[in-house]
């Protein structure tokens, strides 16, 4: 995160001085990784309260990582039409959920629901210590589809009500 | 009359040691623990032959039990020292023999509270550890075995780097907590993800502060926040271990790990600021 700052700085005060970043150590993460970290696509919020959003809000108490993914429905299909997160821990969990919001646009709730940590980690070669993250993920979207899923059987009007009216 | 006894000690250095005093014989069967027993003698190149006994190690055999003349006091979990076989007196653990001044093997039976004297509770003297610590290191660091026998010189290395563990692991509230737990057999597990909302909610609220604070006094605010909460869930946690609700503890333990998590937030935002405007300092100087 200091090299971050440290070149964000220094880009812009004299842009051909410093090309490459300050690298002492050998890199361990995957690139995937590294792209989401430095490009995370879909960081943001919904409104919790709109109808049509679902948040999953998890967290991983043993290294402090809290989670959230929220999904937005479109009332018809049903299908997720958008996705945002917001990860606070480590460089494998925001990525892990960042792919998540990226995998779970344009499909539907039951489809998502399939979505493995396996996937998510195969994807971004996370090594073995780092595979809760990718869990954590995983169970960020289930979290969300539980959530809006709840929500949409609130709006609409039960069986036995709609028998009632006729 | 004649007390079994198990022998800690390679039979060979018992041999080396006791053969000259009196002895006393005494007869029993072999279990497991005596197959391995006399094949480290049967490698062993001092073992006296004239003893006439068999050392095949899945017959029944006879073995001599050499006992000094406090037999009566020793029973199967007294120590010894490896070294001179001094017995291990009950008051201090273990770590380290006061006749002979040789430092003892590693014995994972002796928790990290009993390393300092103390009570197995969480409330603790936290005061009195660095002391403790100190007067440990002054008789089992590496640096004075030097001169010392290769299995001494590791069993300092060892014993040290558990000292030092230890001393780290009781000196902090959260990791005193986890240590406690784990010695009443729960782990607090790594994988386990929750799903608790007004935890969470809570938690996201402290990070996004600490994210947008735009200054290091309003960073210092959220972590004295954080510090006074960390205290109060202490208290909790002390409270539930007492009454063995350990449910209850392990939740108290997750919270602490997040107040802990995010207070480190607030520090490391605080060197970056300061890092950064250093930095912004340099480039604006004339090199």
């Amino acid at each position: 995160m200091l090299r971050l700052v440290a070149n964000r700085l220094l880009g812009t005060a004299s842009g051909e001085v410093l090309k490459r970043p300050l690298q002492v150590l050998p890199r361990f993460y995957h690139e995937n990784v590294i792209d989401h970290y430095n490009n995370p696509r879909n960081v943001g919020s919904f409104d919790k309260n709109d109808p049509n959003v679902g948040t999953g809000l998890v967290g991983a108490p043993a290294c402090g990582d809290v989670m959230k993914l929220q999904i937005k429905i479109d009332e018809e299909s049903g299908k997720i039409v958008d996705a945002c997160f917001k990860t606070f821990g480590c460089g494998s969990a925001i990525a892990s959920s960042s792919v998540a919001t990226e995998w779970v646009k344009g499909k539907s709730m039951d489809e998502v629901l399939t979505i493995k940590n396996t996937e998510i980690a195969k994807h971004l070669s996370l090594p073995p210590v780092k595979l809760h993250c990718s869990m954590l993920a995983e169970d960020a979207i289930k979290a969300a589809v539980k959530d809006a899923e709840a929500k949409r059987a609130k709006m609409k009007p039960s069986p036995i009500e709609k028998a009632a009216d006729v | 009359m004649y007390k079994m006894m198990q022998l800690w000690t390679p039979l060979s250095t018992v041999f080396r040691r006791v053969l000259p005093t009196t002895c006393c014989l005494a007869s029993f069967t072999a279990n497991s623990q005596f197959a391995s027993l006399s094949s480290h003698l049967q490698s062993s190149s001092r073992v006296p032959l004239r003893y006439g006994l068999d050392f095949s190690p899945y017959s029944k055999i006879s073995l001599l039990s050499f006992c000094s003349q406090s037999a009566a006091k020793l029973d199967s979990t007294t120590k010894r020292c490896w070294n001179c076989l001094a017995e291990a007196t009950g008051s201090t653990p273990f770590l380290y023999c006061d006749s002979c001044r040789s430092i003892q093997p590693v014995d994972l039976s002796i928790d990290y509270f009993k390393i300092f004297g103390l009570e197995k509770k969480y409330e603790i003297e936290v005061d009195g550890l660095e002391g403790k610590y100190k007067d440990w290191q002054k008789k089992l660091h590496p640096d004075l075995v030097h001169s010392k026998s290769e299995k001494e010189r590791e069993y300092a290395a060892e014993q040290s780097a558990r000292v030092i563990d230890a001393y780290r692991t009781l000196s902090k509230p959260l990791s005193r907590a986890i240590y406690i737990l784990r010695l009443e057999g729960v782990d607090v597990d790594e994988e386990q993800t929750v799903s608790d909302p007004e935890l969470l909610t809570e938690i996201m609220e402290i990070r996004e502060a600490v994210e947008e604070a735009t200054d290091s006094q309003a960073l210092n605010q959220v972590q004295s926040r954080m510090n006074e909460k960390l205290e109060e869930t202490s208290d909790s946690f002390a409270n539930a271990f007492q009454r063995r609700n350990l449910d209850e503890a392990v939740t108290c333990i997750q919270k602490m790990t997040y107040y802990q998590r995010a207070s480190l937030c607030c520090s490391c935002n605080v060197i970056m600021g300061s890092t950064t405007l250093r930095i912004e300092e340099m480039i604006t100087t004339d090199v």
